[in-house]
């Protein structure tokens, strides 16, 4: 109940939100996953591919898993989620969801391709060490890689591409959002290397881990600059400082200390932070 | 009579000609379809749009009812906000004109008793506008602005919002299928997404009136010439003619949105204001949140880039 | 409205609406112009763009307020206070506009001896009964000196209760006045004017009206520099000044400040009365008041003097003025009444007429009904179980019928109040047996309206009704011809009048719908021919191109031997000529902004009344700039752009010869010609039955004492009606300090059936609320938005409390007085209900119209809900939007943008 004031409207924010409610901030923790998982996955089968072969088989069904949940809940927030198919008819570059939708769509195709033949592989419906199948998995993968990496980049950017509060200043959102999702994509690799108990990758990953779970702090940083004004104004002192902890302390600081003796938790660690950064900044409109 | 603008024509152009699809499969494949195809872009017309004059509006809010007339636009709820008398609250997608009020009184007395006691001179005719001793009622019939470069347009995935011939700004309820990134991207926060159907609305400048040479409902309903419909280029000077009307008589006004700024593109639809833009809800200096896009790909795509060459660094110099 | 009729002749708004573009200061009091009549509000829009100052003058800091140049807060109840005040000023600063003082009022007029002022009676003018609460004019000696005017002519309307007259103003002044043309003699009007208003200085205004003495002296300063030769202000009113114990004073004296400052008869001058309803205007002219017959003609009364036609004529037939005319109007109503049934032999069927034989007006018939006076009752397009006085005495009153026949287009208060009223007794125990009768709407009929300006429109029928809708003439007219077929053959005299009526307007060929397609309905009748019969025609003379009765012209042509018949003489002249319906006229006339050719005005299609005022005696216009209709020489007529309110040929120089009867008594410089001296009437000697001049009274129910004449409160002659029901806590007292008044919103119509069944509007004023200011607001401990709690001495109710700094606390007789503003558009019936302001009203009666005070009452606010039943919606929402297409309509003509579209 506004009280009529000279200042008539100013005093309120004169932009909607969408409704995006939080499913969104799933599906943007569902896609760093999946893109950062493949990216990081990708990039180690093509440079070191006897050390990454083995969890790669695993890896890639668990990004297409990850992204079939990233899509669900994409379409699930649309408001008439049959109408999807719509999102093909344009191909705008203008707009970041087009591209997202066209990145995510064509990233989708060779990592399904990639996913079956590595579930066959395993389970052992096709061999898998003859070269048609090395030479077609790594053009799939070449393939997949810039599709793969649109749909990490686009990400950040589409929300702060839009007039909404806080969003609309996130200068450094899609650079976060990048740099989280490769943090994180190495931190589940690693993770998945572990459980599955192949140490070539796992070491070889571990110092990768260490540096991005680090350099992600850097756009992190000019992020909370950013947003600081929003952010303050929209949440309770006591949620920042909890938010913040969890972001700094349990999604950086103990991953790093985890890293050399307890992948798993580590993975844990680090996706409650990004969870948490995305969760806040998604929603400042409706805070 | 002079209903001839009433009369449509006996076969109104129109898509018609397609027969409904009958049975599941047809119905499917129509569904599947419909949206990839593609019409005959219309002739370009001279741009139209509104000159809103908040000076003269006097709140009667029957332009709110003319578009949900119009447009068949369901209520929004029998909410009272105690806000003045807007009980409509904001623009969304069920309501695409909005009446504001802003009860401005310097103090709980609106009359300030004049300086001295009892002056007897006679005022000059024609008096002009006195000074404002009681306090103002401002009225604004807010509606989209229909941006010469529309940040909705450009957001929307589906290519669901176009630039009409009259170029307007226009969101084709049969393409649209929510995703709702128009809402995000409107600095106005003029459209949401309706709950009845899931799709997104707003004003269309009446496109089907224009088509058949009518005024738009709004402008034809407004009794008080408040909003003004016709070619932009001659709202304009309309405008700053009456801008300099008023400022002759002593009164603050000047026009929103009539002239690009550095960060945002001219509005077809524009105002003529006599307080600060937040007073009536509007943002002071809107930004086209696309002037940034390129640089924003660009951080993120140096993040990649770090990142890559962090991974490649350990697994290439990795043991 | 005798408040125009006594001053200037006719009960109507003297110029049109779009007249008021030409003012250059509109005075807008005692009405809401913006919220009320939105549309024609554009019109001081324009004049404003033009240049001109608006000046608001109202309790309410309104959206009126919000467009106007100047707003002036005042305390409802105290508007004679305050334009008497303007007076004063105007006389004591000698602002008055001499040439057309001196010329058009009866300002030189001598009053007869014996007549004693208010001023020196304490608030009472000579000539009062106590014992009945009237005014013996008389007695009191208000006529005019030296004349026959002190007799005694009319049958005194008193208690009879008939205001036929008074509508008009058209009581008997006399013949050849006393007058004193230096305007000096102590009894003549000019002086007894200054003197009357002398106290009304600016200091004294202020405090009764609890504005600041410069306020009300910049609204007169105002006024004066735009009125004159050169320049012209209107002044504005509505219900906010009629609906008071003093409305017509308060209309007078608005007549008597245009009189003084020139304005009358002259473009952008004049009062405009904003009316109502669609046609509001054409129900008081072609009169559905009891006491009143089409075209201001009195209903006989039940006297011996009204025993006869030729009594009748007598009594209440004028000499001089164009009322000289009286006979040919009436003759030709019974004409047009009883058709070849009338003839001279039987005085024209004059007997068959009802003779009135009391007040039978609107809340008085209300409250003999509460009273178990009544057994049945028809209620066309009324809701006064809602929108009337005291609506919880008339839904009692409803209750104590046998029967009640509702035709209406939704079932409002008064069609459910016998199951839906929250606080009513059961159902079961109502013995009122309830017919609801549904009923056409405006676009599936035909007929004319009659609006504000007196302008007749005729409108089409686009479709037949629904189902067993019927249009309410086909209603009446079927219920005529089933009662003339019940007393066929009678030979009762009491039936004559039934079985002789002319009841027959069938249409002659098919009714077709604008698409070529024959209408569904039977048994309609043909407006058209209704609105022949209005017009008139000679009963005798058969026009060949249609085979019927000839059509007249004009009232001109109407005789009183019995050749003419006329349904209402004020309208004659609308359909001259077989297919010529001058109502269905939409001409623009560009170059003339009059637009004669659009729709008919009455009186013969005249839109500026007394226009021979806006030249100067000698005929010429008073100023180039306000030149409208003025003589000219060479043609020997009047000329300009309107039809001149004036004989066309009679110079200005002409005068009228010694004992001169009629028309030809009227000087070629005496614009008021409905006047037996035609001259407009700062000093009324007759026609208002409260008084010759205005004086300020308290409202029957006020916190305040009258600082003006300290020994009389309210009215003394307004009419009250004691009873459990309808109690009035009349003089201040604590129980009830505040000032309650009551305004309309634009979203909601009247008491809502219009709006309230409409989600459009309702989501637009969802809730009854209260406007309170916020010193008031926190001396309750009231936040914005909270309940609150309303109550009167008739009742409570509760709504949301709209706190709002637009609503000032006054400073009265030294004290603080606060206003309580109701919207009184809520019931317990349609798509949003709420607390009625209408169940704290009274029923009360001001002497002249019967009007009732619902503008203002005192009442006491208290913080929270009123704990009775809250009343629940009795319709549900329509989920809109429906997804289905709209029916009958190609797909490319649904609603854009719509909800009915999908690939
Ligand atoms: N939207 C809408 N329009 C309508 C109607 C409607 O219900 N809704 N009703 C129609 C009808 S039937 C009519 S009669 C007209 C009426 O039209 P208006 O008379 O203009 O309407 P109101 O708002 O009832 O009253 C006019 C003003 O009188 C003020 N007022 C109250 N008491 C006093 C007083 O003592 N002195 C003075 N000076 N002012 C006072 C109120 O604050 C209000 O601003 O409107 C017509 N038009
Ligand atoms: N306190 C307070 N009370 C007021 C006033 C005020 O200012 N203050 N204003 C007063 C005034 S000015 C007026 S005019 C009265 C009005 O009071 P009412 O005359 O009772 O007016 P409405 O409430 O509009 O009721 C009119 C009804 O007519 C129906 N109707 C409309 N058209 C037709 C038709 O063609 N045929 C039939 N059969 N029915 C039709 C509508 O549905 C509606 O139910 O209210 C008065 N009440
Ligand atoms: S105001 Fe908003 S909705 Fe309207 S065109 Fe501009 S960006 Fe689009
Ligand atoms: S919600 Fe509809 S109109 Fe808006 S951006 Fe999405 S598809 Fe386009
Ligand atoms: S132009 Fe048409 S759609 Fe837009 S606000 Fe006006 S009436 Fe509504
Ligand atoms: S119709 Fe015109 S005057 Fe009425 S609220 Fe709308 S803009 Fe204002
Ligand atoms: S409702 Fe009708 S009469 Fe009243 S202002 Fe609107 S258009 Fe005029
Ligand atoms: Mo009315």
């Amino acid at each position: 109940m506004s009280t009529s004031a000279a200042t008539g409207y100013a005093s309120e924010e004169p932009t909607h939100a969408p409704p995006w409610h939080g499913l969104v901030v799933w599906d943007v923790f569902f896609n760093a996953l999946t893109t950062g998982l493949f990216l990081t996955v990708a990039v180690g089968e093509l440079t070191r591919p006897t050390a990454f072969a083995p969890v790669a088989a695993w890896a890639y069904p668990l990004a297409l898993a990850f992204l079939l949940i990233d899509l669900l809940l994409l379409v699930l927030d649309l408001g008439d989620p049959l109408r999807f198919h719509h999102m093909l008819r344009v191909f705008k570059p203008s707009s970041p969801m087009s591209l997202g939708t066209w990145c995510l769509t064509l990233y989708s195709f060779p990592l399904a391709a990639l996913a079956v033949t590595d579930v066959l592989g395993l389970l052992g419906a096709i061999p898998t060490d003859c070269s048609v199948h090395a030479v077609g998995r790594t053009v799939l993968t070449v393939v997949a890689l810039p599709f793969a990496f649109g749909s990490m980049a686009y990400k950040g950017v589409l929300f702060s591409t839009s007039s909404q509060p806080g969003w609309r200043d996130a200068r450094w959102l899609g650079a976060y959002h990048v740099a989280s999702a490769l943090a994180l994509g190495s931190a589940a690799l690693l993770g998945l290397a572990a459980v599955l108990g192949h140490d070539p990758a796992a070491s070889l990953l571990r110092p990768a881990v260490a540096a991005l779970v680090v350099v992600q702090g850097v756009p992190l940083l000019c992020l909370v600059r950013e947003l600081q004004p929003e952010l303050v104004r929209r949440y309770p002192r006591m949620q920042l400082w909890g938010g913040g902890v969890l972001v700094a302390g349990v999604g950086i600081l103990i991953p790093l200390a985890l890293l050399p003796v307890w992948s798993v938790g580590m993975v844990l660690f680090v996706s409650v932070g990004a969870w948490v950064t995305r969760h806040f900044v998604v929603m400042i409109p409706e805070a | 009579m002079a209903v001839r603008e009433l009369e449509l024509p006996a076969h109104p152009a129109g898509v018609d000609a397609t027969p409904a699809p009958r049975g599941l499969f047809a119905k499917l494949l129509h569904r599947l379809t419909y949206p990839f195809r593609r019409g005959v872009r219309p002739a370009q017309q001279p741009p139209t749009g509104f000159y809103t004059d908040t000076t003269v509006c006097i709140g009667c809010k029957a332009c709110e009812v003319a578009c949900k007339q119009w447009n068949q636009l369901p209520a929004d709820g029998f909410t009272f906000t105690g806000n003045s008398y807007d009980n409509t609250g904001a623009l969304t997608g069920d309501t695409w004109r909005h009446v504001k009020f802003i009860e401005q009184f310097t103090t709980p007395e609106p009359v300030a008793p004049a300086p001295q006691r009892f002056p007897l001179e006679v005022v000059t005719a024609p008096v002009s506008q006195p000074p404002v001793d009681f306090g103002r009622w401002l009225m604004m019939s807010d509606v989209c602005k229909h941006c010469a470069a529309a940040p909705c347009q450009q957001a929307c995935p589906t290519g669901s919002i176009v630039y009409t011939e009259f170029a307007n700004v226009y969101i084709q309820p049969d393409i649209c299928n929510g995703c709702a990134y128009c809402v995000a991207a409107c600095p106005f926060g003029v459209i949401t997404r309706s709950h009845f159907d899931g799709h997104s609305h707003k004003c269309t400048l009446c496109y089907d009136r224009q088509c058949d040479g009518l005024v738009p409902a709004c402008a034809k309903a407004c009794p008080t010439a408040s909003i003004q419909f016709g070619p932009v280029s001659e709202l304009r000077e309309r405008a700053q003619n009456r801008v300099e009307q008023l400022k002759a008589k002593g009164v603050p006004a000047y026009l929103y949105g009539a002239e690009a700024t550095e960060t945002y593109t001219e509005l077809h639809s524009f105002y003529l204001l006599t307080d600060r833009p937040e007073v009536y809800g509007l943002p002071a200096d809107p930004v086209n949140p696309w002037l940034h896009m390129r640089g924003d790909y660009l951080r993120s795509a140096l993040a990649g880039l770090v990142g890559l060459v962090a991974l490649l660094l350990a697994f290439l110099l990795g043991g | 409205m005798p408040g125009l009729g006594t001053s200037f002749g006719r009960g109507a708004a003297t110029n049109f609406t779009q007249d008021l573009a030409n003012s250059d200061c509109i005075l807008i009091m005692g009405s809401n112009m913006a919220e009320a009549h939105p549309v024609g509000f554009r019109w001081p829009m324009r004049a404003k763009g033009a240049g001109a100052t608006l000046v608001h003058v109202d309790p309410r800091f309104s959206r009126t307020s919000a467009l106007c140049d100047v707003f002036v807060g005042i305390r409802a109840g105290s508007d004679v206070a305050f334009l008497g005040g303007v007076v004063n000023y105007v006389l004591t600063q000698d602002k008055w506009f001499k040439e057309y003082v001196a010329a058009y009022t009866n300002a030189a007029t001598i009053v007869e001896q014996g007549f004693e002022d208010a001023e020196d009676l304490d608030g009472l003018f000579s000539g009062y009964r106590p014992e009945s609460g009237t005014y013996d004019p008389k007695g009191g000696h208000w006529a005019y000196a030296g004349s026959s005017g002190n007799e005694q002519k009319k049958s005194e309307p008193g208690q009879h209760g008939t205001h036929g007259y008074g509508l008009m103003g058209v009581a008997e002044a006399g013949d050849a006045p006393r007058t004193d043309p230096t305007l000096q003699h102590p009894r003549c009007v000019f002086q007894i004017l200054k003197r009357h208003f002398a106290r009304y200085t600016p200091e004294v205004v202020a405090e009764v009206c609890g504005c600041s003495p410069e306020e009300m002296v910049r609204v007169a300063e105002l006024l004066c520099a735009n009125s004159g030769r050169d320049r012209t202000s209107a002044i504005v009113y509505a219900v906010g000044w009629t609906q008071h114990t003093t409305g017509v004073q308060i209309i007078r004296t608005a007549g008597i400040l245009q009189l003084l400052l020139g304005n009358v008869g002259r473009p952008g001058g004049g009062i405009m009365a904003m009316r109502g309803h669609s046609s509001i205007q054409g129900s008081t002219d072609v009169s559905t008041l009891y006491d009143t017959l089409p075209g201001y003609l009195p209903q006989p009364v039940a006297h011996a003097d009204h025993e006869s036609l030729q009594g009748y004529l007598d009594k209440e037939g004028m000499k001089t003025g164009y009322w000289s005319n009286f006979p040919e109007f009436v003759v030709s109503l019974l004409k047009a009444y009883y058709g070849p049934a009338a003839t001279p032999d039987n005085e024209f069927g004059f007997g068959w007429l009802p003779r009135v034989d009391g007040d039978h007006s609107h809340l008085v018939t209300f409250d003999r009904m509460s009273r178990g006076g009544l057994t049945g009752f028809f209620l066309f397009g009324q809701n006064p179980a809602g929108g009337g006085m005291n609506a919880g005495l008339q839904r009692a009153a409803l209750r104590n019928l046998d029967w009640l026949v509702v035709a209406d287009w939704f079932e409002t208060e008064s069609a459910v109040f016998w199951k839906d009223d929250p606080n009513g007794p059961p159902a079961k125990d109502i013995k009122t047996e309830v017919f609801f009768i549904p009923a056409a709407g405006h676009v599936e009929k035909e007929g004319t309206l009659t609006n504000t300006q007196r302008l007749l429109q005729w409108h089409n029928k686009a479709l037949d009704p629904p189902g067993e809708a019927r249009s309410d003439a086909w209603f009446v007219y079927q219920l005529g011809k089933r009662l003339r077929a019940l007393y066929a053959g009678s030979t009762d005299p009491k039936d004559a009048p039934l079985l002789n009526l002319t009841w027959d307007y069938e249409y002659d060929h098919p009714h077709t719908l604008p698409d070529g397609t024959v209408s569904r309905v039977a048994g309609e009748p043909d407006a058209g021919k209704v609105l022949q019969e209005i017009n008139g025609y000679q009963t005798a003379e058969i026009d060949p191109r249609s085979g019927r009765p000839k059509l007249l012209p004009g009232f001109s042509a109407l005789k009183a031997d019995g050749s003419t018949a006329c349904g209402c003489w004020v309208y004659s002249g609308v359909y001259p000529e077989p297919g010529r319906n001058r109502a269905n006229r939409r001409e623009r006339t560009p170059g003339n902004p009059v637009e004669p050719n659009w729709g008919f005005a009455w009186p013969h299609n005249r839109r500026v009344l007394y226009n021979r005022a806006s030249a100067d005696p000698e005929g010429r216009p008073w100023s180039e700039r306000k030149k409208y209709i003025w003589w000219d020489d060479s043609q020997d007529r009047w000329v300009g752009p309107d039809e001149p309110d004036f004989e066309p040929g009679k110079a200005p120089s002409y005068r009228p010869p010694e004992g001169a009867r009629g028309m030809a008594a009227i000087g070629g410089d005496q614009p008021f010609i409905m006047k037996t001296d035609g001259l407009g009437w700062l000093y009324a000697p007759k026609g208002a039955k409260d008084g010759p001049l205005p004086c300020h009274y308290e409202p029957l129910e006020s916190p305040v004492r009258n600082l003006l004449y300290p020994q009389q409160a309210s009215s003394p002659t307004v009419r009250t009606f004691a009873g459990p029901l309808n109690s009035v806590a009349q003089g201040p007292t604590d129980v009830f300090p505040l000032v309650a008044f009551t305004f309309r919103l634009t979203e909601h119509y009247l008491s809502g059936p219009m709006s309230r069944f409409n989600s459009w509007l309702n989501e637009l004023m969802p809730e009854m609320f209260a406007e309170i200011g916020p010193e008031l607001a926190a001396a309750r401990g009231v936040a914005n938005g909270d309940w609150v709690t309303v109550r009167s001495a008739r009742g409570a109710i509760e709504c949301r409390a709209l706190v709002t700094p637009r609503i000032k606390a006054l400073t009265v007789d030294g004290r603080a007085v606060h206003q309580v503003g109701l919207p009184f558009h809520w019931g317990f019936a349609g798509e949003v209900v709420g607390g009625n302001a209408n169940d704290l009203t009274a029923i009360v009666a001001e002497a002249n119209v019967s009007m009732h005070e619902g503008k203002v009452f005192a009442c006491q606010l208290e913080a929270g809900r009123h704990g009775g039943n809250p009343p629940a919606a009795t319709k549900i929402a329509v989920p809109w939007p429906t997804r289905d297409p709209v029916p009958d309509t190609p797909r490319s003509a649904q609603p854009e943008g719509g909800f009915a579209h999908g690939g």
